[in-house]
């Protein structure tokens, strides 16, 4: 008794969840019985409001369920409530909510160090209710880091798989061809366990790839890791992911301990990092413009009639009243943005030369990772001379520092907030697999590491995930 | 404007004209017309282009009952393509002799509207499904076709005037519609209607289109522009949402005037977008060029290229149905007149219906007669309540000579008004339409009666015919048609009415 009302105290003081039903539905039987989801708010769901945390949809609940709701419904999974996030997933903070901000419910050792701190965002409930206990497992996703970053600074596991093998049928846009669906849990194995449940081809969504392809990713057989031997397990260090304002992360034991269980560490360079921070705010704010066309305020969400003697001649000019009050800074902010970098003007110089980076950044990885990229085309067995500095994996830190305090400094003034997805973004770009596993503490606060692997490669990424979290917990 | 255009009508007589070629137009001497069309035909598939909701064509059905929530652009949809619609149009794209592309791909077109419920139209911006291409008119002329583009159609909206409310309706919001644009290779309006009319004919005929430009299946965009003989091309201007054959051509036809009247006051014609004004008979102003929006194309993030294999494309092109072509070249071959083969070609809106190969005498009149009586009736074959067994009997009795044409024409009108299940011999038994056989006994005097009795009605006539005015014995037959209600075999009554007259 004791101890739920600290958990109601704890789930109250995070912000995590802005709703749970007052009786929450049956749970078939199944492989997740038992399992406790927490369902990001940007995820439709047909019996619990879906705001996408923002003031267009504040009393929105869907039609439908998304396809990863009724995969986990179906497995036996219970939905405990919906976790708030930044507005539409804009953001890196979890400050960009009508909720309100997430608060980090870390607790750290040294009580000086207890001034409140951020979830990160955007997935900042979903890290947050895992962190807390308030659920076993949360759905999150994952545009430019939304889920790795909330899941480093909220000391959980948090996987962006693959884009195109988690169906985003039911996922409220906010870049189409970003976009995934992650899984947070407080460890490795759950968020396999529940990607694996959610990992099938969906023909509602266009995106979502064919059996084939999936098997072709399959073909190369994981190697079982044993966390005592890890010979034969190649990690790459790319430097551009060490910057030099990066501060002290305990970093180096986790990589001693790596080396001294057997894997070899090699140096590798992206060069199209430096890029990649650019590029994914060009695309992803021109695609975000185009999917929050459709809220308009006629069929569903906020509706803010003209005030009486309103220029009317135009759809433009009716819709703008609700989606200058429907909408947050951030997201106006990142609707303008993507509309100009879509004008006719500005197409080449910014859409298209994003799309060009894009591309580069994909080639840097192609030529780093040993496994062949399954997307393109057919694979041709590289002999050992071109085997010769690549990788299985390449393991970075997932973010720039630990949790930022709260209030978060004004957007405005102030980039830190975006830099923070410096790491994270080329991923995302590339439609690869990254994992966020806990790697210790800076200061008192959580550190996250990132595994990236070859598009579709979740068992090597999840492998290795399972080392460092075992390697770390020694 | 509105007042030279009907000036410039009651002047030649006619907005329409049979001169076409390059002898100039009687209409505007020292002028030459540039037309290019761009079609948007709604694709004939029971699915909407990238929602599984059921479609239906029926404009009759209520307001925003066939809507699915991606047509409604709710948040969390996705688009899935509906690969029945990719099929039709590459039927019409190798009908038209395009070059079906391997790769196209889909892009977004941005702009705020209230029947436009995502804010943006997917459509083929960049790399359309096929390029090229030509349509083949009569006469010898061809139209050569730019590209085809799949794209979505809107919602409907209406502005209700008195309530001062716009009402949204989305049944048609994300039907599947196939953009085909031509060259600018037609030289008047009324080729402008030929085209139409032909590339109509030859959608129904491959199934892809109803082609209905009332319904609105069919609805086509102009581009107008004029130049002197000799000269390059004009400026050229659009004419928006133009849904009829003859109102494109008045259209064009105002809208050359216009341009031709600027010209020859030394003015330059603006490249615009203009609508058509029905009742004035005059084209307006909608934007100008610098007020062209801005659509902020983009790829599509969600649609895949579409990528067809070529066998694909090769088994589609196996199966294609007839063209209106070949269709008619056949039915002459069988032997029906030209006139004949057009009939029956226009009875299903272009899809022949089967021919058997008999020529019979009357047949294709009466179909003939069939579609004139629909059409006056408002409606389509489809809705023809006339069942082919009961044609097959009532031309049967035609052929027969149990049933003169005009016996033939009345009880077709009677079973198009009573929608009636008997059979026309039947039918014409009850209502006493059986024509007499004329070798019968009783049937000559019963004519014979007939024809007497005609003369006894009309005697200045009978006189003016027994002193030769043979005009006027077609006089008496008719009125022996009338007595006889059309029974009498109209020939057989003129004999028996010249040897009574000689008698």
């Amino acid at each position: 008794m004791k101890l739920a009302r600290s958990l109601h105290t704890r789930a109250a003081k995070t912000n995590a969840l802005v709703y749970t039903p007052p009786t929450p539905p049956p749970a078939r039987p199944g492989p997740l019985s038992g399992t406790r989801v927490a369902v990001k708010d940007n995820i439709c769901t047909r019996d619990m409001p879906t705001t996408c945390s923002s003031e267009m949809l504040r009393d929105f609940t869907s039609p439908f369920d998304a396809t990863v709701v009724s995969l986990l419904r179906a497995a036996g999974a219970q939905i405990v409530g919906k976790a708030n996030c930044d507005e539409f997933g804009m953001g890196s903070l979890n400050v960009h909510s009508i909720h309100g901000p997430v608060l980090n419910p870390w607790v750290p050792r040294d009580e000086h160090e207890h001034a409140p701190r951020s979830a990160g965002g955007s997935s900042g409930g979903s890290a947050a209710a895992v962190a807390a206990g308030l659920c076993d497992v949360a759905l999150g996703t994952d545009t430019g880091g939304s889920v790795r970053l909330p899941a480093a600074y909220c000391g959980v596991v948090g996987l962006k798989p693959s884009y195109g093998l988690l169906s985003r049928w039911g996922v409220v846009s906010y870049s189409d061809s970003l976009d995934c669906v992650g899984v947070l849990a407080r460890s490795v194995a759950d968020v396999h366990k529940v990607f694996a449940t959610l990992n099938h081809h969906d023909p509602r969504d266009p995106t979502s790839l064919p059996p084939s392809i999936r098997q072709r990713a399959r073909s190369a057989p994981a190697r079982g890791r044993d966390p005592s031997d890890l010979r034969g397990l190649t990690i790459g260090i790319p430097q551009e992911y060490f910057p030099a304002e990066l501060p002290a992360l305990p970093l180096r034991p986790l990589l001693r301990a790596l080396r001294a269980r057997g894997a070899a560490l090699v140096p590798v360079s992206l060069p199209s990092t430096r890029f990649a921070l650019s590029a994914y705010y060009v695309i992803a704010s021109a695609e975000a413009g185009s999917s929050l066309g459709r809220f308009d305020g006629v069929r569903y969400g906020k509706h803010v009639p003209p005030p009486p003697g309103a220029d009317r001649a135009k759809a433009s000019q009716v819709y703008a009243h609700s989606r200058t009050k429907g909408f947050g800074r951030e997201v106006r902010k990142r609707v303008l943005l993507g509309t100009y970098a879509l004008s006719a003007d500005a197409f080449d110089n910014y859409f298209l030369q994003a799309q060009r980076v894009r591309r580069l950044i994909k080639a840097d990885f192609d030529r780093v990772f040993l496994k062949p990229n399954p997307l393109r085309g057919s694979p041709s067995r590289s002999d050992e001379r071109e085997e010769e500095g690549k990788v299985d994996v390449l393991l970075h830190p997932s973010a720039m520092r630990t949790a930022p305090p709260l209030p978060a400094p004004s957007p405005a003034t102030h980039l830190d907030a975006y830099v923070q997805d410096t790491l994270t973004t080329p991923a995302s770009l590339a439609g690869l697999p990254a994992l966020s596993v806990p790697a210790g503490l800076a200061d008192g606060w959580p550190v996250g590491v990132s595994v990236v692997g070859q598009w579709g490669d979740e068992e090597g990424v999840l492998g290795v995930g399972r080392v460092v979290e075992a390697v770390v917990g020694m | 404007m509105r007042l030279s255009c009907l000036h410039r009508r009651l002047q030649f007589g006619r907005l329409f004209s049979t001169v076409t070629g390059s002898h100039g137009d009687r209409r505007w001497p020292g002028w030459e017309v540039v037309v290019g069309l761009e079609v948007h035909a709604q694709i004939k598939s029971r699915s909407k282009l990238f929602s599984s909701k059921l479609w239906t064509s029926d404009p009759s059905e209520p307001p925003n009952t066939s809507v699915s929530a991606y047509d409604a652009a709710f948040p969390g949809t996705l688009p899935r393509l509906n690969p029945k619609s990719v099929d039709l149009v590459l039927r019409t794209a190798i009908a038209l002799h395009s070059e079906i592309q391997r790769r196209s791909a889909f892009d977004r077109k941005h702009y705020f509207y209230a029947d436009l419920p995502a804010g943006y139209q997917i459509t083929q911006h960049y790399a359309p499904i096929a390029t090229g291409g030509h349509l083949d008119l009569a006469a010898g002329r061809s139209v050569r076709i730019k590209q085809i583009q799949i794209e979505q159609d809107t919602g409907k909206s209406t502005y209700d005037a008195r309530r001062r409310v716009s009402l949204i309706d989305l049944n048609r919001a994300g039907t599947g519609l196939m953009e085909i644009v031509s060259e600018p290779d037609m030289r008047s309006p009324e080729e402008a209607g030929t085209y139409l009319r032909t590339l109509q004919a030859l959608l129904r005929s491959v199934g892809s289109s109803d082609g209905n430009m009332e319904q609105g299946s069919l609805r086509c965009d102009v581009n107008v522009s004029v130049n002197k003989p000799g000269e390059p091309l004009g400026t050229r201007c659009e004419i928006k949402n133009l849904n009829s054959v003859k109102f494109m051509q008045v259209a064009i036809a105002c809208e050359v005037f216009r341009q031709i009247e600027l010209l020859e006051k030394g003015e330059a014609v603006q490249q615009e977008t203009r609508g058509f004004d029905e009742a004035a008979a005059r084209t307006f102003s909608l934007r100008s060029k610098e007020d062209a929006p801005d659509y902020r194309y983009m790829p599509d993030p969600n649609l895949p290229p579409l990528l067809l294999e070529q066998a694909y494309i090769d088994r589609i092109r196996s199966t294609m149905p007839e063209l209106p072509d070949a269709t008619r070249a056949r039915l002459i071959c069988q032997g029906l007149t030209s006139r004949d083969a057009d009939v029956l070609m226009s009875v299903d809106a272009g899809r022949e219906v089967g021919f058997d190969g008999q020529l019979g005498e009357g047949a294709v009149a009466l179909t003939h007669d069939l579609l004139g009586q629909l059409t006056a009736r408002n409606l389509t074959f489809k809705e023809n309540p006339i069942s082919t067994g009961q044609l097959g009997d009532l031309i049967d009795l035609v052929q027969k000579g149990l049933l003169t044409g005009t016996s033939g024409k009345t009880l077709l009108r009677y079973m198009l008004d009573h929608r009636t299940q008997e059979m026309p011999s039947q039918l014409a038994r009850d209502m006493s339409l059986l024509a007499l056989p004329a070798d019968a006994d009783n049937g000559t005097s019963e004519l014979e009666g007939w024809c007497r009795e005609a003369m006894d009605a009309l005697p200045s006539e009978t006189a003016a015919a027994r002193q030769g005015n043979r005009n006027v014995v077609n006089k008496l037959v008719g009125r022996v048609m009338k007595i006889s209600r059309g029974r009498a075999n109209a020939l057989k009554a003129k004999e028996v009415i010249e040897s009574m007259l000689r008698a």
